[in-house]
């Protein structure tokens, strides 16, 4: 018969509406702006309406989400930033699209280089979200970020990331990637212990 | 609306009777205009490599491009408002964008969603590549990412609402007397296909295919 299939497809619109009704009355207040609503509507057995209300709510992204590259520092003992970044250039020489610029920084009185950025960009609307700069910094020095809500009305003068703007505390690394933050911190103790026994023994 | 937006929106600098409060509002017609414009974008139905898929992502029902009044995706120029830029802009699409973007009605917005329509991403320096959509038509909102998950192109869009929310109608180019002049459709260097030149390419082709098959069979 004609226009039975629109009749069909009409149907399941209609018990999608009326089960979204019996879910609400069920669950209540929960089911909308809550993490645990959130996270009862994106699994593969939802009933009724779906859709993430974005930017009230989020999707919460998975630890090994990576968005942009920043340039991780600690805090010192006075607040200043210590980058850990020595300016060595291998995350420039890896990066497929060649979207980032490093100038080293010279020491002024005896003109011999210093392992710190005297500046750093990142074009980030060059990069690709690759991560191997990530993966290839020999100081866990550049990281990838879970920020996504970048998006702004100039390119020039908004998406060209510098020092300032692409350095983020130790903390927040931590906070975003605690796996890989632990497997680090473990890693660098053991180096460390590796290199106290070896002193005492040499 | 939030509280602030509320109590603007209210007090536009002209008395209202006590006894009218809480019943009229005062707003600027340019404020109304706006908002209605900013919440009924239409983006046209139009993706370019692999940053369409996250598009299409975003206009389904997960993230529902609807609940931002920007109900479907039009399927022509002349009833879209946005034109979101999805993808690779190769040499040979990029006559097709600009005259898309020429067929627009006014008022058009553009958005470089991704890294290749913003600045060319991986492939800037590609031989058949344009770094950049920013190069031949304006473009309101530059969204990073490869791709952007659907998350941050909405971010974008609620930028892009935002900025025509502050637009001032005496400024805006199409709200002033007299037709725009249509952007140049680009002819790019010898690698890529001048559309006018279409017959005479045929031509050549044609030519050299029939001079190929009358040397095979002198050969044979
Ligand atoms: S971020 Fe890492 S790889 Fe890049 S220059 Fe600094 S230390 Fe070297
Ligand atoms: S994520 Fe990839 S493209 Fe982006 S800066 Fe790092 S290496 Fe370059
Ligand atoms: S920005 Fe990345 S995902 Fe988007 S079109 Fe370019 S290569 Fe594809």
């Amino acid at each position: 018969m004609t226009g039975w299939g629109v009749l069909k497809s009409l149907w399941v619109t209609f018990k999608h509406l009326v089960v979204t009704y019996i879910e609400d009355l069920r669950y209540g207040k929960r089911r909308y702006f809550t993490p645990e609503g959130v996270e009862a509507r994106r699994s593969s057995d939802v009933r009724g309406i779906f859709t993430v209300q974005y930017p009230e709510e989020k999707l919460p992204v998975p630890e090994a989400f990576r968005y942009l590259p920043f340039l991780v520092y600690e805090e010192g003992p006075n607040g200043e930033k210590q980058m850990r970044c020595t300016s060595c250039g291998i995350c420039a020489k890896v990066c497929p699209p060649q979207c980032i610029w490093i100038v080293r920084r010279n020491d002024p009185q005896t003109g011999r280089p210093i392992p710190a950025p005297a500046a750093f960009y990142i074009d980030v609307d060059i990069c690709m979200n690759c991560g191997f700069c990530a993966e290839f910094c020999p100081f866990d020095a550049i990281k990838m970020d879970h920020d996504y809500e970048i998006a702004s009305y100039n390119r020039l003068s908004e998406h060209i990331y510098d020092l300032e703007k692409l350095a983020k505390p130790v903390s927040y690394y931590a906070s975003i990637r605690p796996t890989d933050y632990a497997l680090e911190e473990a890693a660098r103790a053991q180096k460390g212990d590796a290199k106290k026994a070896g002193s005492t023994a040499g | 609306m939030s509280e602030k937006e509320i109590t603007e929106m209210t007090t536009p600098g002209y008395e209202i009777p006590p006894e009218l409060r809480h019943q009229v509002t005062i707003t600027t017609l340019e404020r109304i205009y706006n908002w209605g414009r900013a919440n009924s974008l239409w983006p046209m139905m139009f993706g370019l490599a692999c940053c369409a898929i996250e598009m299409i992502a975003t206009a389904a029902s997960r993230y529902d491009l609807a609940r931002f009044g920007m109900e479907v995706m039009r399927p022509s120029p002349r009833q879209s408002d946005v034109l979101i830029v999805s993808g690779t802009v190769t040499k040979k699409m990029v006559p097709q964008i600009v005259r898309l973007y020429n067929q627009m009605a006014e008022p058009r917005y553009v958005i470089a969603m991704g890294a290749c329509a913003s600045g060319g991403g991986p492939f800037k320096e590609g031989y058949n590549v344009v770094s950049g959509i920013d190069k031949f038509i304006p473009v309101d909102v530059y969204i990073p990412g490869c791709p952007p998950t659907p998350q941050a192109l909405l971010n974008g869009l609620i930028a892009l609402q935002k900025k025509i929310e502050r637009q001032s109608l005496r400024d805006l180019p199409w709200y002033q007397k007299g037709a725009a002049e249509p952007i140049p459709i680009p002819v790019l260097g010898p690698d890529l296909m001048d559309p006018r030149k279409y017959a005479l390419i045929r031509e050549v082709t044609r030519r050299q295919a029939t001079q190929a098959q009358e040397g095979e069979v002198s050969n044979e």
